[in-house]
């Protein structure tokens, strides 16, 4: 609810200012940790993270290295930059993937077979940087006056031009461009040099984790003195009131140019790294779905936490990467929905009303279907123990398409009529929800976790954390002027 | 000078733009109102294309349908300007309006969420795969023709149809009560509540008109294109609100002249710019921001006066 | 005196639309002054405030500082010339902490840059401690009331008095010559009201600052003001001493009854 700034407070000033003080206070075992970090010195902080961070690799197999570690930290990279844009001075650019990309197909010109350029890392890296910070300069300087929405529109674009350039630019022919091929265009840039940074040639996955963790470590660091610096304080300012700001000595404009390249240009360190990683360069790679995951590390995190970076990252790349074995994925959703009853539904009667209910429902449902309509439980389950016990809760047609999709969207309508609830009938109401959700998951959504699940929790995500908890896990309750 | 290809580029332009322009009122209807891009907006009107299928499907599809080719087409129009029009009712409900009054940032990323799950559930759902409206067993390929000018009947059909829910919607905007409600409430929405006016239900019809129209374009754009698949809302969206934009965001008028210009900026772009066709949105793009740095206000829009 | 005025208007006109807010206004502010606006609302008062802090640019006529005209300079450009502004509505960066707001608005009187900040190289850090002292300075001018343990609090949690102080800290952190000040008074107490008005004859004796006022209670404009404009309808009706300007009939009547005792 944001304060009402124009009605004079009852009371005198100390009153006042020691009831918000209470408000402020954190309870319980979360709060007690909560006030430990906030107390601890920046250095302590770091601390926490560097140190399971450097023991990982050596606990770990190659495969979760890569997976869980690697891109863990280029994706929170990445999230640093687009923290400064959107966290820090509050823009929506939601063409930033371009910069990574840009990054990417930089490192690769100069360090492939593609022109036979193969620069060393210590050059070629700077060179990413300089060039996505000086494209970023250039989208951002015409930019610069626009109002939220409509950067946002022209980031958009932006975004979606770069992709297409580069699908295109193995054919560009047009005076004086003839014949040229800058990009290798849908097949993508092959042959990326790994890195070779003063003569340390970068081949391992433990390697490669290593040097982005120092690089993830270095940029982290920096942005940490930037924000208590002149220009860290002129972005908050400009994201709270840009016109105060404006009148306050702040340049506005060059401000946003500012926050606009110094994200680019982050991101274009990160492309760099991304594209020795892969050894390639694909357009495919820096499209809208990158950057959703982004936006949701950064949003989830907190929006200007340094530190919810970190965290926003492991959540959204971590549950993911969970998700992609079956198995795995059972546990998860029944996990997540079992911690969700948990925690939400009180008191204990009702609590009991839902486990038992749907418990109750799996199984009558079950032994109806068994007599009545065999194939609707002649499906495969999955292998383990879970899903041994799942089949025969769960009913498991043996041609689940049509069922699942219409239990799929059974299952968010019951969850928006949930919403809308409240005491008795959403309990009894969510009976019925987890059922049906678990069979939609069990049989449809269950299939598909590389691809179409992932992506739409991702944006189921957003559009709950925006009603729920807008300042994500570390940022802080905001007040607004309305 | 070819003029049969120059007609041919500016039929095809004006079915292009025509389909953008039902896009940009809905955009444009929303942000008047709310001050929000809606970026759900476009999948909405894929959502209409996939309604036009089920529909076409269960009246027993295109090469043997249950009814007249005609009837067959009105009905599809109809259940996907209802079907999407509820959804956008819904998806005002759940995904905008508890973010009414928190910090603009908000909805526009909640929208971003609502259109990237919209995107993926239709890939869940509908599959990768392209279907087919399959216009020709349904329509056959007869064209008219004036000259030079060649129509096809999907074609013809999309440019009247649209110029006819333009005209509807202009009406509705000036002369009913709804309208003028409408108007109100994105002049100042506080002011109109104390008026008497319902907001919640204005909003809650502006949504459904727009998702509506949307829905309409998504059958036209099928109808003539004939292929529709989950990402096709995602270019779409962006065309019709950089067509939104050009025109002058918040501006009806605006709205159908932007989409008009926009597709035919795309058309005659494929046919006579150096590798149009390949960098066409490139060209869109490149009109974008130059209207927005000559003109921000758009074409028929009117420059937002701050008040300090 | 025949020096010439820290700031002068001369023949200053803004419209909106068909809306004449402000027309053929010649007004000027010699330094040193305390110079009172009063007019009833609509009057043109804040357009007045926002054409000279260069949010909007007039239509016609001049702004001069000490001499130099300031018409079409941005508005962060005409703060570093030396005019400071607070806000009729309070436009404190609310989640920046006290402190954090009096030390961001002295940005236009710093140099180092975002490299030189990554890299805590000496400037900056010099910079950075001169900026906090100078912040903790200007918060100490109000007595007790924003030192210690608040100079770390969010902006939100001040009482409203105390965020009407914090405004005028912060405008007097970007190191101004002439302070313009929008309705300071407005929401507070007799009490608060008395605290005000002692305090911007403190900014003038100690701080040395040259003020112009927007100010709609009498009591105060009466207490501090060297001399008195009277605005209506974008236009100047009167202008001298307080008790010269309360009586005068154009005044009296814009009010439509306005008496010499009135109050909030």
């Amino acid at each position: 609810m944001a304060d009402d700034v124009t009605q004079p407070r009852i009371g005198v000033d100390e009153w006042v200012s020691s009831v918000e003080e209470k408000r402020e206070r954190y309870r319980g075992p979360i709060g007690w940790l909560r006030r430990g970090w906030d107390s601890s010195p920046p250095a302590a902080r770091l601390l926490v993270f560097v140190v399971p961070a450097v023991i990982f690799p050596f606990v770990t197999s190659e495969g979760n290295l890569f997976r869980y570690g690697l891109i863990t930290l280029l994706y929170a990279l990445l999230g640093l930059g687009l923290n400064v844009t959107v966290g820090f001075a509050g823009l929506l650019d939601l063409g930033y993937i371009a910069f990574f990309g840009i990054g990417a197909y930089t490192y690769g010109y100069v360090a492939s077979t593609h022109a036979n350029h193969h620069w060393p890392a210590e050059l070629a890296i700077p060179l990413a940087i300089a060039v996505a910070g000086l494209v970023g300069f250039i989208v951002g300087f015409p930019s610069r006056r626009l109002v939220g929405d409509y950067l946002a529109i022209v980031t958009l674009f932006f975004g979606q031009a770069f992709v297409v350039f580069v699908n295109n630019a193995d054919r560009i022919n047009f005076w004086p461009f003839n014949h040229t091929d800058l990009t290798g265009g849908a097949n993508g840039l092959d042959n990326i040099d790994p890195l070779n940074v003063f003569g340390w040639k970068v081949n391992t996955t433990k390697e490669y984790y290593l040097f982005t963790l120092g690089a993830f470590l270095l940029v982290m660091i920096l942005l940490y003195f930037v924000s208590g610096s002149r220009t860290g304080r002129a972005w908050k300012a400009l994201r709270e009131d840009p016109l105060a700001a404006e009148v306050m000595s702040m340049p506005v404009n060059k401000l946003k140019l500012m926050a606009f390249t110094f994200g680019a240009g982050i991101a274009g360190f990160a492309g760099a790294i991304y594209g020795s990683v892969q050894t390639g360069a694909f357009p495919g790679d820096y499209d809208i779905g990158l950057l959703i995951t982004i936006y949701a590390i950064v949003i989830l995190g907190g929006a200007g936490s340094l530190a919810g970076v970190i965290v926003g990252a492991l959540i959204v790349n971590g549950v993911p990467e969970l998700l992609r074995d079956s198995n795995q994925a059972e546990w998860v959703f029944y996990t997540v929905v079992a911690i969700l009853v948990i925690t939400k539904v009180r008191p204990w009667q009702k609590l009991v009303t839902v486990i038992g209910g749907t418990i109750a429902l799996g199984f009558a449902l079950h032994a109806i279907a068994d007599a009545w309509f065999p194939r609707w439980t002649a499906g495969e389950a999955n292998a383990g123990r879970l899903a041994h016990w799942v089949s025969h809760w769960m009913v498991l047609p043996s041609h689940p398409t049509q069922l699942a999709n219409w239990a799929y969207v059974l299952t968010i309508a019951l969850i928006l009529v949930l919403t809308l609830l409240h005491g008795w009938w959403r309990t009894i109401v969510m009976i019925p929800t987890i059922y049906v959700g678990a069979f939609a998951w069990e049989n449809l959504l269950v299939e598909n976790t590389v691809g179409a699940t992932r992506f739409l929790l991702l944006g189921a995500l957003l559009v709950v954390l925006m009603n729920a908890r807008p300042q994500g896990l570390f940022g802080s309750a905001r007040v607004e002027i309305v | 000078m070819n003029w049969s290809l120059f007609w041919d580029l500016t039929v095809s332009g004006l079915t292009l733009g025509s389909v953008y322009a039902l896009v940009a009122l809905g955009y444009s209807m929303v942000y008047g109102i709310l001050k929000l891009l809606n970026f759900a907006h476009g999948d909405v009107y894929m959502i209409g294309a996939f309604m036009g299928w089920f529909a076409l499907h269960w009246l027993g599809g295109p090469i043997n349908p249950s009814a007249a080719a005609w009837l067959v087409v009105v009905l599809m129009f109809l259940f996907a300007m209802v079907a999407c029009g509820g959804l956008g009712v819904v998806i005002e409900r759940f995904a905008y309006r508890p973010l009414r009054n928190a910090p603009r940032i908000a909805p526009l990323i909640s929208a971003l969420g609502v259109s990237f799950f919209l995107q993926n559930s239709a890939l869940l759902l509908f599959g990768a795969s392209f279907r087919d409206y399959d216009t020709f067993h349904l329509i056959g390929a007869k064209t008219y023709n004036v000259g030079d000018v060649f129509l096809s009947v999907p074609q013809l059909l999309t440019i009247v149809s649209a110029i006819g829910l333009m005209i509807g919607l202009t009406l509705l905007v000036a002369r009913t009560k709804i309208g003028k409600a409408m108007r109100a409430t994105s002049f100042d929405r506080e002011a109109a509540s104390m008026m008497g006016i319902d907001v919640d239900r204005v909003i809650a019809s502006t949504f459904f008109i727009g998702s509506a129209l949307a829905g309409a374009a998504g059958v036209m754009f099928a109808l003539v294109f004939g292929q529709i698949y989950h990402f096709m809302g995602f270019l779409a969206g962006l065309k019709g609100f950089t067509a939104a934009v050009i025109g002058g965001i918040g501006s009806l008028p605006g709205a159908m002249l932007g989409g008009l210009l926009v597709g035919l900026a795309e058309s005659y772009a494929t046919g006579y710019l150096p590798q149009g066709s390949t960098f066409q949105n490139l060209y869109v793009f490149a009109l974008l921001i130059a209207i927005i740095i000559i003109r921000p206000q758009g074409l028929l829009g009117k420059p937002d006066v701050n008040k300090v | 005196m025949a020096e010439q005025p820290l700031l002068d208007l001369r023949g200053v006109g803004k419209s909106f639309g068909g809306l004449a807010c402000l027309s053929e206004l010649d007004l000027h502010v010699n330094e040193g002054e305390i110079v009172s606006v009063i007019g009833p609302n609509g009057a043109g008062k804040t357009t007045l405030f926002n054409v000279i802090t260069g949010v909007y640019r007039p239509d016609e006529g001049d702004i001069l500082l000490d001499g130099e005209s300031i018409v079409g300079l941005e508005p962060h450009k005409v703060t570093d010339r030396g005019v400071a502004r607070t806000f009729q509505t309070l436009r404190l960066f609310l989640n920046m902490t006290v402190r954090e707001n009096v030390m961001a608005v002295q940005y236009g009187r710093t140099k180092s840059t975002v490299f030189e900040a990554m890299l805590r190289l000496p400037r900056s850090r010099r910079e950075e401690r001169q900026i906090r002292l100078n912040a903790e300075e200007k918060l100490s001018f109000f007595g007790q009331r924003l030192v210690g343990y608040r100079w770390d609090q969010p902006a939100y949690s001040l009482s409203y008095a105390n965020r009407r102080r914090l405004e005028i800290a912060r405008a007097m952190a970007t190191e101004p010559r002439i302070l313009l000040l929008d309705e300071p008074a407005a929401g507070m107490n007799p009490s608060e009201t008395h605290e005000i008005t002692e305090l911007i004859g403190q900014l003038r004796e100690e701080g040395k600052y040259t003020i112009l006022v927007i100010e709609h209670d009498m009591h105060v404009v009466e207490g501090i003001s060297d001399r008195v404009v009277a605005l209506d309808h974008g236009v100047k009706i009167a202008e001298g001493s307080f008790d010269a300007v309360a009586t005068d009939p154009r005044v009296v009547e814009a009010y439509l009854g306005l008496r010499k005792a009135e109050t909030k």
